[in-house]
């Protein structure tokens, strides 16, 4: 564990990171979209979709290949801050069964520079990546738990308390006319859903009908991610 | 007319009797366009509205068809709107059959069936009325070379509105293709009177072979006047809510009357809000672009018959549609340009020799003076218009993969041939080879994608696309250039089952948020979801739609009318000839604080809504005022002012802060050297060049503009290709698109050298007037809705006073204990 109370304080005073708690599981909520569980000492990311662009040039859409290198960087810049003991990509961390082919030489060699030095790194198995080659280093299951929170890529009706990805939440939040925008961490006292860190990642909007089933108006909360910072949810009228 | 031209030009004897049955003589452009046509050169006919212009453009061709009856596509129309192509159909078959010609005529358009354009495909009409899209498409079969190998000619109508843009670069490219199959092909140019008629005729004759000018002199001057309505108009607002009495009152003494207005949005609910008044129930329609073929055709036929007493429309009916009998034309709100108001007024009355009648009916005060200075100009006989520009590059790897689609092809001939089209005439080697690469493999510096090419060399060295998808994708894609994104709008019944009632653009759609309600195609419809990248929409009944903000339609104003304006305001004897009303507005305003003027710059601070407004009278256009707000938000965010938007009008500047500025920071904002060397990092930022990249990467096929309704429905799938820029920057500055995205934005989005012109002007001739509210003269600025957001400090202080960051505090402290536990 790298980060100290003194950073914690920093980091919170320029809101790039917002504290929370699920059942009895603190989370610290990073603004570059990760998320940190203090006492596991894990480090969260969902939804990589590592070669989505390769995976769209195969396509014929002439779309730059560089965005597995973004997103590792992107994660690589998070581990230095925390170097976390367990790294948790929490499933859809490749786009597709064949992008363990198509990664580039270069790309594969950061992939392992980015896992050195981390004790566990954990595949959680995704939709989009049901079978992870050990090429890719780490392990591969499906679920894994934190007290009593259960982490998996997708929602599971028995589960009581869990934190998930696959949906890519987003939001749009409106203050006094204007109009904020980004990607978001969603949740309500049972449910934590991760928005996707990838560098090619939509979203899907908290109130489209399918993220409403998961936390209804009532009971959510959202943390909007905009210009690297963090926001928790707006004051009540 | 010279003697040259009207030698040798008679019609044959059913042409001749068909003009006599119709008590019509051959005139004399009509009899130089004849003898025009023995020769290879193009031709560029310069005519007002209602002189038979259309018809001088085939005369020659049908004359050919006659002597010398043959199969197979002779003659090409290409017309920049889909409805014209229609209503030249129409027009055309009647002569043809009255005269009893053997001659076909078909349209084709993105509307046509696919099994009608495989039968042309196979067996084309002698004469296709078609699009620029359509004409691309057609020019990228395999057989493109046998179906267009024996055009004798190409008729382009409505050239004016194809200079200065993007769909214009792009009809010039394939007339460019088009040439090179057919090298004896004639070009034949339509157009209305313009201000520039030279540069027309060089873009229309290709690069170094400007086309001959035939051009008709007006004979008549419109009447136009400016509505004085008893009720009182507003200081903002762009609706003309207020004149709606009086609209409904022309439109019922006339017979038939077009209403013109600026944008859908202003159609919809105009459309709306007369239907309330129509207490006679007189037949009124409403056409916009965004309406589905059906409702469009509908229209079209209607009012064909006169049936119809009003129509609502867009710039979607401005060219030459002929209506026959429209005797009214009314334009609501401001008219932007001298030329496209000439082109309005010319849809009443489609005869020569008799005056158009108009009126202007300005939406508030401001408007009022935008319309005076259009009406002097008119009657000044001046005209404005856009003057042609360097191509825009992202249509070039489109164009590219067009060509290979027909046939293989290697760079050097490709650059050949985009050197005839006249926009491109200037464009270097190193650029298109850079834009070639693009198209192979994506040009991508860091690495070569080898196996996900679109383009693959043969043996022979040419290249041609790797594989059939390549081809079907172009295909699909072709021809977004015109318009952004969009979504085609299911009206919703019961369950998931409705009808597709039209289309609109994708930046509205994501605006909207499930619940919120808008007007279109004249009803009000409660937004449900987007699937199948279809926007699911609900009719309901009552309630106060949110105006909706189409992001198309919206019109620059012409520089001319800038200054129009600017030199009325500055001369208080010229304030007489204005709507009493304005000019007591324009008192107020002077009363209340300064009229600007043309020696210094007026600048008013106030605070509205719980901020502070900073408003720029500048005058110099929308594209300066761009310019200027994106580089005076930076600098205040550097004073601490932490502004929050910007807005920007024809006439300035708004700008929306947190803190007010002082006069010693205005003095230090307004200075020429804000476009000094932080200028490029300034701009790589902005989110203008975002929105160029945005449409660069649709048009140059980077991401895809249409989408199969295979695809997922629940999570979006697609993704903003500001992430792609962003990623660009980071990993592949140099890379072409980035690049090409930079000049698309000075191109259309930045005027330099005006900006930079003006700030030297006005070094230290800036007047602050602090006031305690809003000023008459501000309120249609400040009430324009589009504003571009400024992140920043501003933005994170609005967001910060909204949120529940204290309560995290307990939180934390908890966190800290899990830290320092384990560090200890």
């Amino acid at each position: 564990m790298a980060i100290t109370p003194d950073w914690l304080s920093a980091q919170h005073q320029c809101r790039r990171v917002f504290p929370v708690r699920m059942a009895d599981v603190p989370l610290l909520l990073d603004a570059r979209g990760a998320c940190y569980l203090p006492q596991q000492d894990w480090l969260v990311v969902s939804d990589l979709h590592l070669e989505k662009g390769s995976f769209l040039h195969s396509f014929g859409n002439p779309i730059s290949g560089l965005d597995t290198r973004a997103t590792l960087l992107r994660l690589r810049s998070l581990i230095v801050d925390y170097s976390p003991d367990t790294v948790v990509c929490l499933g859809d961390s490749f786009h597709d069964s064949h992008s363990f082919s198509r990664i580039s030489e270069d790309d594969q060699k950061l992939l392992s520079e980015v896992q050195n030095g981390i004790q566990d790194w954990v595949w959680i198995q995704g939709n989009h990546d049901p079978d992870i080659p050990e090429t890719m280093g780490g392990r591969a299951i499906r679920t894994l738990t934190a007290g009593q929170v259960q982490l998996a890529h997708e929602h599971e009706p028995d589960v009581e308390f869990q934190l998930i990805g696959h949906y890519h939440p987003k939001c749009q939040r409106s203050v006094r006319r204007h109009r904020f925008r980004g990607r978001c961490f969603l949740m309500t006292d049972k449910i934590m859903i991760m928005p996707a860190f990838g560098q090619y990642t939509g979203g899907l909007d908290i109130n489209h009908e399918v993220l409403l089933g998961l936390a209804p108006r009532r009971h959510r909360r959202h943390y909007l991610l905009y210009d690297s910072c963090i926001y928790p949810p707006v004051k009540k009228p | 007319m010279t003697s040259p031209d009207t030698a040798d030009a008679t019609l044959p004897a059913p042409f001749m009797s068909w003009f006599e049955k119709r008590g019509w003589s051959l005139r004399d452009y009509q009899r130089a366009m004849l003898s025009r046509a023995q020769s290879e050169q193009a031709t560029l006919l310069i005519a007002p509205t209602g002189a038979g212009k259309t018809l001088s453009g085939f005369l020659p061709s049908l004359k050919a068809l006659y002597e010398a009856p043959r199969e197979g596509l002779h003659t090409l129309y290409i017309s920049p709107l889909k409805a014209l192509t229609q209503d030249i159909h129409r027009n055309l078959l009647e002569p043809v059959e009255e005269m009893g010609l053997d001659v076909t005529v078909e349209t084709r358009t993105g509307d046509t069936p696919s099994h009608k354009r495989q039968r042309q495909r196979k067996r084309p009409p002698n004469m296709l009325l078609t699009t620029p899209e359509s004409l691309m498409l057609m020019l990228s079969y395999a057989d493109a070379d046998v179906l267009f190998g024996k055009v004798e000619r190409v008729i382009v109508d409505e050239v004016h509105s194809l200079i200065a843009n993007k769909r214009g670069d792009f009809t010039a490219l394939a007339l460019a293709r088009l040439q090179q199959f057919s090298p004896h092909c004639q070009r034949i140019g339509l157009s209305a009177t313009v201000a520039w008629p030279d540069l027309l005729a060089s873009w229309l004759g290709g690069t170094d072979t400007p086309a001959g000018i035939l051009q008709v002199p007006a004979t008549t001057r419109p009447k136009i006047h400016i509505l004085e309505s008893e009720a009182r108009m507003p200081f903002g607002g762009f609706m003309a809510r207020y004149a709606i009495e009086d609209i409904y009152h022309a439109i019922s003494e006339a017979q038939t009357t077009l209403v013109f207005v600026n944008t859908r949005a202003q159609s919809e609910l105009l459309f709306q809000m007369l239907w309330e008044h129509n207490k006679a129930a007189l037949p009124i329609a409403l056409y916009h672009g965004s309406l589905s073929k059906e409702q469009r055709r509908k229209t079209e036929s209607l009012m064909a018959q006169g049936v119809l007493r009003a129509i609502v429309c867009t710039s979607a009916l401005e060219l030459g549609i002929d209506w026959g009998d429209v005797d009214q034309v009314i334009q609501v709100g401001a008219p932007k340009g001298v030329s496209r108001l000439l082109q309005r007024i010319g849809r009443a009355n489609h005869r020569l020799d008799e005056p158009s009648i108009a009126m202007l009916v300005p939406a508030n005060r401001f408007e009022a003076l935008e319309c005076q200075a259009a009406l002097d100009a008119v009657m000044a006989g001046e005209l404005d218009g856009d003057k042609p520009q360097s191509g825009a590059l992202d249509i070039l790897p489109q164009f590219i993969l067009n060509c290979l689609c027909s046939q293989p092809g290697t760079a050097e001939q490709l650059y050949a041939l985009v050197l005839e089209a006249s926009p491109y005439q200037g464009v270097n080697w190193e650029t298109f080879e850079k834009l070639w690469w693009f198209t192979v493999d994506g040009g991508y510096a860091l690495r070569a994608y080898e196996r996900y090419q679109r383009l693959t060399q043969q043996e022979d060295g040419r290249y041609a696309p790797a594989n059939r998808r390549v081809i079907q994708r172009h295909r699909q894609n072709i021809g977004t250039i015109v318009e952004a994104g969009r979504l085609k709008v299911k009206r919703i019944r019961r369950g998931n089952q409705g009808k597709i009632i039209g289309e609109v653009e994708e930046y509205f759609a994501s605006q909207l948020v499930p619940g919120d309600t808008f007007i279109f195609a004249g009803e009000v419809l409660k937004f449900e979801a987007i699937r199948d990248m279809q926007l699911h929409a609900r009719p309901v009944k009552g309630g106060e739609p949110k105006i909706p903000s189409y992001a198309g339609g919206q019109m620059p104003l012409s520089t001319y009318l800038a200054d129009g304006v600017r030199s009325i305001l500055a001369d208080p004897s010229q304030w007489q000839k204005l709507p009493r009303q304005v000019q007591e507005w324009l008192e107020l305003q002077q009363a209340f604080s300064r009229i600007p003027d043309t020696k210094k710059v007026l600048i008013e601070q106030f605070p509205y809504r719980k901020a502070w407004y900073t408003l720029y009278y500048t005058f110099e256009g929308r594209k300066a005022n761009q310019t200027l707000g994106m580089l005076l938000t930076r600098r205040m965010e550097k004073f601490g002012v932490k502004p929050l938007s910007f807005s920007v009008t024809d006439y300035g500047l708004s700008v929306c802060s947190v803190n007010p500025v002082t006069q010693s920071q205005l003095t230090e904002l307004f200075q020429p050297d804000i476009l000094g060397d932080e200028l490029e990092d300034w701009m790589l930022q902005a989110p203008m060049l975002k929105r160029s990249f945005r449409q660069v990467a649709v048009v140059s096929g980077l991401t895809e503009q249409r989408y199969h309704s295979s695809q997922k429905t629940m999570k979006q799938v697609t993704f903003s290709t500001d992430l792609i820029y962003d990623t660009l920057r980071e990993h592949d500055p140099d890379h072409i698109l980035l690049s090409v995205a930079r000049a698309d934005a000075e191109r259309e989005l930045l005027d330099l050298r005006r900006l930079a012109d003006m700030l030297i002007r006005f070094v230290d001739k800036t007047v602050l007037v602090n006031l305690e509210k809003v000023s008459p003269m501000a309120i249609p600025i400040v009430l324009d809705v589009r504003s571009e957001q400024v992140k920043g400090a501003g933005a994170h202080a609005m967001l910060e006073q909204a949120d529940l960051y204290a309560e995290a505090e307990a939180m934390l402290d908890e966190v800290r204990a899990i830290l320092s536990g384990d560090n200890s």
